[in-house]
């Protein structure tokens, strides 16, 4: 009992302490590895800190406005270019106004016949347009982008404030020198026709 | 003790058995025993001696593995875990500095200096070559004569780029080193240069917000954010150049201002300077050139700002209810008091309104309606806009106020349009701020406050009477002195000021000073600006004159063109029933508008 009670304990110290170094050694290669990644890092870190001092620097606005101008010529945005609402955008395209055999069967309630309607297939947005009575009112798009080519000169403000009688009505929203277009002809026309006219007074 | 005795007395012996006699005769032997005795103590000493150094081994293992050790110098790297504890990140000696958007203003990088140790050096003229290879504008004369002065320190070249760092490494010459210093850097140049200060070679910081914030920036790892964006900066530092240019003006100033929260978005002075080299061409100046590039005239210089007081004046008037906005004052006949004749630059030689008043800019009504108040009330007034102490902004370049004292009828009246009291544009555009922001007077500041934790601020007048001082500055903008200042869709409203200079006492006609305060949109002011110009000079576009309406003025209309987009403000229509409504003043509604 006594010898196999020191061998146990003889045995017991050896396991430990070979365990200990073990872990011992682990932890120095766990630590000396600790090291290089922390100077890894310090080096990398100081690098970023040049990296980043030196994008600022070419970052320069007078440096960037050079390049703009040198290779893509950009302008800074204009109100006009910020529009609130869609609509307001000028030249934008709208849905065609109706075609005399799409009113005929709008009015006699039944479905056109693809082969009376447009060439293309017909789009059911433009069946709905169709089937709402816009026939007397004259297409809202084509005035309203005459409206804006008109309107290009900004009226110097009124030296009478406000009280005249009517409030100001909200004008043409572009301020920029656009051509003058005569609106006496554009009137309800559509849109291509109107584009060729601004063509043609270039 | 000898067997034969232990049998003997063994009761349990044979009793036939007769112990045998002894081998041989007992004879104590005196030599014997005492060689023996010295035998054994000299082995008992031996053993003891060993099991000492044992120990003293054993103890020293146990210490060195399981106590690791004594501390020793981590350079060595013999202790793993010092070596580790040693190689912490290094903080930098001053934190960087951001604009609001993050843009590196300032930061400190590591600046390699080379040296060589002559003495190490084996083949100068060799040396001198492959060093000329990467500095050829280095004198080969003076960098031999360096090489072979047989000392063993000798300076090549101070303040190296990385790229030259590396270059020189990559040469592999025996003999030459490295000294690494920490260096500021501003990578904007001169655009923020007496925003941001500078730094002495020290690492101090000498000016702007680098001395500040000296002990914020020394003892922080995280950068500093200011409220300066540097876009809005850039922009406002390129329009402010331009007038000074087409002017030929002395200096020029501007400021752009949050109105709800007091941050500085951006803040120029010119002539200004390369916070990279503070000093860099001073040589080629006059002592008042180069005193003038590093004063900051939007904390430091004060000015009598003229007109732009009115804005003052009238809100004093209007909050204070001596005075409405249908109320008209006689401004057909100039007022003397003692040696002085108030008049006006365009007299209407009428009785005119409040906002006629303010929008022809007419002095003696202005100097009506502060008589009608009483200097007393003027003098709070200003007092509470904080007009009359230094502006508490976190620089220690900020000047003190001038204003009389005591306070004289006299001076009521001149204070009324700006004269005779001297305030820094800093002042002005903080007042200018609290009239359209609904009533409250924020502190400005030069850090980032981020959303949510915006200041409470200070109400100085009622938002009614800030809402009729909107009216009125818009005014200005539509009818008034500042046409030019239009920036269709942004809804600009200010009011100009131009003060001619007083030299010892004397006010001079040809030494302007124009500016121009305002803010937009007027119908919910979210920025206000303040630009200045010192001493313009007319020139061919201008028709002869260097007043506001046309220096400043026009600039401000490009400035607010360019940032406004970049600031968020969205473009509105400005002739929407809902935009002239919030800004029609009922009492001129039909009334025929002079030209001014």
């Amino acid at each position: 009992m006594n010898r196999f009670g020191s061998v146990f304990w003889l045995v017991l110290v050896v396991v430990a302490g070979f365990a200990t170094f073990k872990a011992k050694y682990a932890i120095q290669d766990l630590e000396d590895q600790l090291t290089k990644v922390r100077k890894q890092t310090i080096a990398a870190q100081s690098e970023i800190r040049i990296l980043n001092a030196e994008w600022q620097y070419l970052n320069q606005p007078e440096r960037l406005a050079e390049l703009n101008k040198k290779f893509l010529n950009l302008t800074p945005i204009v109100p006009k270019q910020l529009q609130e609402r869609v609509d307001d955008i000028p030249l934008r395209p709208t849905p065609e106004p109706a075609t005399p055999p799409d009113l005929i069967a709008a009015a006699s309630g039944g479905t056109p016949e693809p082969a009376a309607g447009a060439s293309g297939p017909t789009e059911p947005s433009r069946q709905v347009a169709a089937a709402v009575p816009v026939a007397a009112q004259p297409p809202v798009a084509a005035p309203r982008a005459a409206a804006v080519l008109a309107g290009a000169t900004p009226s110097r403000p009124t030296p009478v404030m406000g009280g005249t009688g009517t409030p100001h009505a909200a004008p043409a929203v572009a301020r920029g020198p656009v051509p003058h277009v005569q609106l006496a002809k554009a009137g309800p026309a559509s849109l291509d026709s109107l584009i060729a006219q601004i063509a043609e007074v270039h | 003790m000898l067997s034969a005795q232990r049998i003997d007395e063994n009761p349990c012996r044979p009793r036939h058995f007769r112990p045998p006699p002894p081998c041989a005769p007992v004879v104590p032997d005196e030599r014997a025993a005492a060689f023996l005795d010295s035998c054994r103590s000299r082995l008992v000493m031996t053993a003891a001696l060993f099991a000492v150094v044992f120990i003293v081994v054993t103890l020293r293992l146990v210490d060195v593995v399981l106590l690791s050790g004594v501390p020793v110098d981590p350079r060595l790297a013999s202790n793993h875990a010092a070596a580790a504890a040693a190689v912490a990140l290094p903080r930098p000696v001053r934190a960087d500095i951001l604009d609001r958007n993050g843009r590196l203003l300032a930061t400190t990088l590591d600046s390699p200096s080379l040296y060589a140790d002559p003495r190490q050096i084996q083949n100068a003229d060799e040396a001198t070559k492959a060093i000329r290879s990467v500095f050829p504008q280095l004198d080969v004369n003076e960098v031999r004569a360096k090489l072979t002065s047989g000392k063993s320190f000798a300076w090549i070249r101070r303040r190296l780029t990385p790229r030259q760092e590396y270059d020189i490494n990559k040469l592999g010459i025996p003999g030459l080193y490295f000294d690494h210093e920490s260096r500021r850097i501003y990578p904007f140049g001169d655009l923020a240069a007496h925003v941001i200060g500078f730094c002495g070679i020290d690492n101090n910081g000498l000016a702007g917000i680098e001395r500040a914030l000296d002990s914020t920036v020394k003892s922080s790892r995280d950068p500093v954010q200011l409220s300066i964006d540097a876009r809005v900066q850039f922009i406002l530092h390129e329009e402010l150049t331009k007038v000074m240019a087409d002017f030929t003006a002395k200096g020029a100033a501007g400021i752009i201002m949050d109105v709800h929260t007091g941050e500085i978005i951006a803040m120029v002075s010119l002539p200004d300077f390369d916070p990279n080299h503070p000093n860099r061409g001073e040589a080629q100046m006059t002592p008042a050139e180069a005193k003038d590039r590093v004063f900051n005239k939007v904390t430091l210089g004060d000015y009598e700002l003229g007109s732009v007081f009115k804005t003052f004046n009238t809100a004093m008037a209007l909050d204070g209810g001596t005075a409405t906005l249908t109320k008209t004052y006689d401004a057909a006949h100039d007022i003397k008091i003692g040696r002085f004749t108030i008049s006006d630059y365009h007299g209407k030689h009428r009785a005119l309104s409040v906002p006629e008043i303010y929008m022809y800019s007419s002095n003696i009504g202005s100097a009506r309606m502060a008589l009608e108040a009483g200097a007393e009330r003027q003098r709070a007034f200003l007092s509470k806009l904080g007009l009359l102490k230094p502006v508490p902004i976190e620089f220690d370049e900020v000047a003190k106020p001038h204003y009389p004292n005591p306070w004289r009828e006299v001076n009521t009246i001149t204070i009324a349009y700006g004269h005779g009291i001297s305030v820094t544009p800093l002042h002005a555009i903080t007042a200018v701020s609290a009239m359209v922001n609904g009533g409250v007077l924020h502190e400005p500041t030069l850090r980032k406050v981020s959303p949510g934790a915006e200041p409470a601020g200070d109400r100085v007048i009622s938002s009614k009477t800030s809402e009729q001082m909107r009216k009125l500055m818009r005014l200005v903008v539509q009818y008034g002195t500042a046409k030019m200042a239009q920036a269709p869709g942004y809804v600009v409203g200010g009011k100009t000021g131009t003060a001619e200079k007083n030299v010892g006492g004397h006010y001079i006609e040809k030494k302007l000073l124009s500016d121009f305060v305002g803010a937009f949109p007027m119908q919910d002011p979210k920025y206000a600006f303040l630009l200045l110009v010192d001493e313009p000079h007319p020139n061919k576009d201008s028709h002869g004159y260097a007043t506001a309406g046309w220096t400043v003025v026009p600039a401000t209309s490009r400035l607010i063109e360019r940032i406004a987009p970049i600031l968020g403000v969205p473009p509105v229509d400005e002739a929407s029933p809902s935009i002239t409504q919030a800004l029609a003043i009922a009492s001129l509604q039909g009334k025929k508008i002079e030209d001014y």
